[in-house]
């Protein structure tokens, strides 16, 4: 899949995170979170595993988390990414 | 869904409860939190309970203000609905960072959101959410040098021989001198001509290197009164923010050791902002500079008497007042657009 436009999904509501990408010439995660401290290794671990499912080589994703668990980290990554794609 | 002007294609989330709603239901709920209703917006958001207003928000650009919750609401994720809705909007019309002011007491419900704290002056903070200052400064990193340097924030519209002396006077004084161009769009020459007389003007001096702000100093974001001359109050609260910012997280970066003015005979704002900085700034280990203006014709240059010499199209005052570089664009086809903005402002007012 191919991060044509922006695009967005999510909230940034408690236990939720909100997903932004845009089309980029080279991958870039940028993570913030409430719990960046303890969790962040896990979150980029789930992204990657995300879009490397949907196929998505370049592209800026950022992601501002509230503490979200990683079914629906994985579910708004792949929302934000169809959307961009123009699906 | 809120309102929101995209500049690239873009598709948004799942509907949310959020509603454009009516201005004086809004204007209401925004006063009866002790916040001043501004109608200077872009977007507004609301959230409506029972067929009543009990949360909004607005954004202006990148800024978001004017954030009141009514308080049963208060305390619970209903300022996580109204921020990301305006959030989503930001991001749709281009802004990948948000700016916000509110009092100090109200700094850990927007940090419990990811935003960051980023200057704080006794009655107001400033937060931002996403890659804003961090990215701004890891963009200027491969410039920065070590050693004993100063700053000089200038508008430059346009860039006179009134701030190529400053320039020169202040680069003697230091190892490496830090020229800022104020990037908020808001005077009659546009940022990128500023930027580039700035740089075009200032290429023979060695140890010079001419920076954007971006929204990081004199900004609609750090102080926006500076576009308002006159807004006295408010001022002196975003002077403080504006000059924090600076002291704590900007200057440690470059190696800032001195910041550099010219000295204000003409302007209230920017005398005021030059009395601030003399104040707040030593304290945090940022000496200030303010240096004599040079005079062209018994007066001191001002790039106020360059609009208006321009407009006047006096090439003879002009050549007494600019480096060759800025009277060459002004004399250029460019330049014309500029100039019927400026005549038809100053037969406005």
């Amino acid at each position: 899949m191919f991060i044509r436009c922006k695009a967005s999904a999510g909230t940034i509501q408690s236990s939720d995170l909100m997903v932004m990408v845009e089309p980029g010439d080279s991958l870039l995660i940028e993570i913030e979170s409430t719990v960046k401290k303890q969790y962040e290794h896990l979150i980029r671990a789930r992204i990657h595993a995300t879009l490397e499912l949907l196929e998505v080589r370049t592209g800026t994703i950022r992601v501002s988390d509230r503490g979200a668990l990683d079914y629906a980290i994985a579910a708004r990554v792949e929302t934000a990414v169809r959307r961009a794609s123009g699906e | 869904m809120i309102e929101s002007r995209p500049q690239l294609p873009h598709r948004s989330g799942a509907p949310s409860g959020l509603e454009r709603p009516a201005l004086d239901e809004a204007r209401a709920l925004i006063e009866s939190q002790g916040l001043r209703f501004e109608p200077e917006f872009d977007d507004l958001a609301g959230l409506y309970q029972d067929g009543q207003l009990v949360a909004c928000g607005a954004r202006a650009g990148y800024v978001l203000k004017m954030i009141a919750i009514a308080p049963e609401l208060q305390g619970t994720d209903a300022l996580g609905e109204l921020v990301t809705g305006l959030i989503r909007s930001a991001f749709a019309a281009g802004h990948d960072t948000v700016f916000l002011f509110t009092r100090p007491r109200n700094a850990a419900s927007f940090q419990a959101l990811n935003f960051r704290l980023l200057a704080a002056d006794g009655q107001a903070v400033l937060l931002e959410q996403g890659p804003g200052l961090e990215a701004y400064l890891a963009a200027a990193a491969p410039g920065i040098t070590e050693g004993r340097n100063g700053a000089a924030v200038i508008n430059g519209n346009p860039f006179t021989l009134g701030h190529l002396h400053l320039v020169r006077e202040a680069a003697r004084r230091v190892d490496r001198l830090y020229l800022f161009v104020v990037r908020e769009d808001r005077s009659a020459f546009p940022f990128q001509v500023r930027f580039r007389l700035a740089q075009e003007a200032t290429a023979g001096i060695g140890n010079v290197t001419v920076l954007d702000t971006s929204r990081y100093a004199v900004s609609a974001g750090t102080f926006p009164a500076y576009f308002l001359k006159g807004a006295g109050q408010a001022a002196a609260a975003q002077m403080g923010i504006d000059l924090d910012l600076f002291a704590r997280r900007i200057a440690p970066r470059f190696h800032i050791a001195c910041r550099f003015v010219g000295r204000e005979p003409l302007c209230p704002t920017t005398a005021a902002y030059n009395r601030a900085m003399a104040e707040l700034l030593p304290a945090q280990g940022v000496q200030v500079a303010e240096l004599p203006r040079i005079d062209a014709g018994g007066a001191p240059i001002s790039a106020t008497r360059v609009r208006a010499a321009f407009v006047a199209g006096d090439i003879g005052t002009l050549r007494t007042l600019v480096p060759p570089t800025t009277l060459d664009f002004l004399l250029s086809p460019s330049a014309r657009p500029i100039v019927e903005r400026l005549r038809a402002k100053m037969e406005e007012a």
